[in-house]
């Protein structure tokens, strides 16, 4: 229960990390998206109804807290929060070097998609962003994300929720 | 259960996939609009976000004032020391006249819009490099409402686009997804200024025939009703007919030093435009 109700102002407080640590390191802006780290930990290690409302309120901070388009974090992270499910399916999930190729995988396609909607829905074009900003974003996803893993493993962040790959009932 | 064990994660998935979907179907048509919960959520974040950065501005002025005293000879420890809080002490009165100076700027300009300003402090600025917003210290309670443009002493920076009781975030000129009515002050050519991230703003839709030159200011028109007539927005810093449109390219730097801004004035509504 308690877990229950930490969890989303533990949520909170991660996003609001997200977006006010990395500007007074990291140069031009890019961030280091840790809560897609811990959507695609997510995908790995939790059931779709668990995990996928984790993604939800993840991303619907992120969308609260940027001034970003409402619901385009929340729709991309669930998304991506499936397809790492899917994919975790298929493979053993637990090899560091699989797990940052995936990650930085994901980091690129959230920023791909990005770039997709501005051009489909808004019209514009911010492809210049995808070597400026995104292509940066994914190589730090790459070297974090497997430190991540295993931080958030340690922790036991999702102790009350499934533990390994196996069984995943929602 | 109504639906089968087996179908119970597909039906999940697809609950929450539409459910985003249609939340983000939603924020693309009504993007002015600030829901409760995210009012909420704003309001909840924005002292956590103005402690953090606080303090991590303490935290990397502390690492550059002091972190090459270590080492040294005690003497020259002393002495470095008395010597950076005797800096420090400079550097506090420095700032406090800086900001006074900033503070009478603000006000300076606040007269010109009598009973219809509101001065507010940035409490944190969007470091992503794709959302350009920055986050105020005024919300509904002192007045303030979506839309409301955004000024400074050195000219216009945005507009807000949500609000929560006692914060706003204001989208900066800059953003690419904003587009104001400015004009050439020189010509009065008029066009539409579109954000154009870090390299400034583009304006478009100028005449070939129309002459521009690099340095021309460039100024709000008041047509759109957002910003009042004659806000300095940028100078012109390159003219291109290279395209053969009907139009030229031109680029346009902001007046506003976007990175370096602490205090802004937010206009309010009913005395907006000028006469």
């Amino acid at each position: 229960m308690i877990h229950g109700l930490l969890l989303p102002v533990g949520l909170l407080l991660l996003v609001v990390l997200q977006i006010t640590l990395p500007g007074l390191f990291l140069p031009g802006g890019i961030g280091i998206p840790f809560s897609l780290i811990v959507v695609i930990y997510a995908g790995f290690h939790l059931g779709v109804l668990r995990g996928g409302l984790l993604s939800f309120l993840l991303g619907f901070f992120l969308d609260c807290l940027t001034g970003a388009i409402f619901g385009l974090h929340t729709f991309f992270y669930v998304l991506i929060f499936l397809l790492a499910r899917t994919f975790s399916e298929r493979v053993y999930g637990e090899k560091p070097a699989l797990i940052a190729l995936y990650s930085g995988f994901c980091a690129l396609l959230e920023g791909l998609l990005i770039v997709v909607l501005y051009r489909l829905v808004f019209g514009i074009d911010i492809l210049y962003e995808i070597p400026r900003t995104f292509v940066p974003q994914s190589l730090l996803v790459v070297l974090l994300s497997p430190f991540c893993f295993a931080l958030l493993d340690r922790l036991g962040v999702f102790q009350h929720a499934e533990n390994s790959k196996p069984a995943r009932p929602i | 259960m109504l639906i089968p064990r087996k179908y119970q994660s597909i039906a999940a998935s697809a609950v929450l996939l539409v459910t985003s979907l249609a939340i983000l179907s939603y924020g693309a048509v009504r993007l002015s609009e600030t829901g409760f919960l995210r009012k909420v959520i704003l309001e909840t974040a924005a002292p956590v976000q103005d402690a953090i950065h606080l303090s991590l501005l303490g935290l990397e002025n502390l690492w550059k004032r002091y972190l090459f005293l270590v080492g040294l000879e005690d003497e020259n420890r002393r002495l470095l020391r008395q010597n950076a809080e005797l800096a420090q002490q400079i550097n506090r009165f420095r700032e406090e006249s800086l900001e006074a100076a900033r503070l009478r700027k603000i006000l300076d300009l606040k007269r010109d819009f009598p009973q219809g300003a509101v001065a507010a402090r940035v409490i944190d600025r969007n470091r992503s490099s794709l959302f350009k917003t920055l986050l105020i210290n005024k919300g509904t309670a002192n007045g303030l409402q979506t839309g409301l443009p955004v000024l400074s002493e050195q000219g216009g920076v945005g507009r807000i686009i949500e609000t929560s009781w006692h914060a706003s975030r204001v989208l900066l000129l800059i953003d690419e997804t904003s587009n104001i009515d400015g004009m050439i002050q020189r010509s009065r050519a008029q066009g539409i200024l579109q954000g154009a991230g870090r390299r400034g703003f583009n304006l478009k839709y100028i005449s070939r025939t129309e002459e521009v030159r690099t340095g021309d200011v460039v100024i709000s028109s008041g047509l759109s009703g957002v910003f009042p007539k004659g806000i300095v927005l940028g100078t012109v810093t390159a003219v291109s007919d290279s395209d053969g449109g009907l139009f030229r390219k031109i680029e346009v730097l902001p007046a506003v030093d976007f990175e370096k801004l602490e205090e802004v004035l937010a206009l309010q509504k009913e005395l907006r435009s000028k006469p």
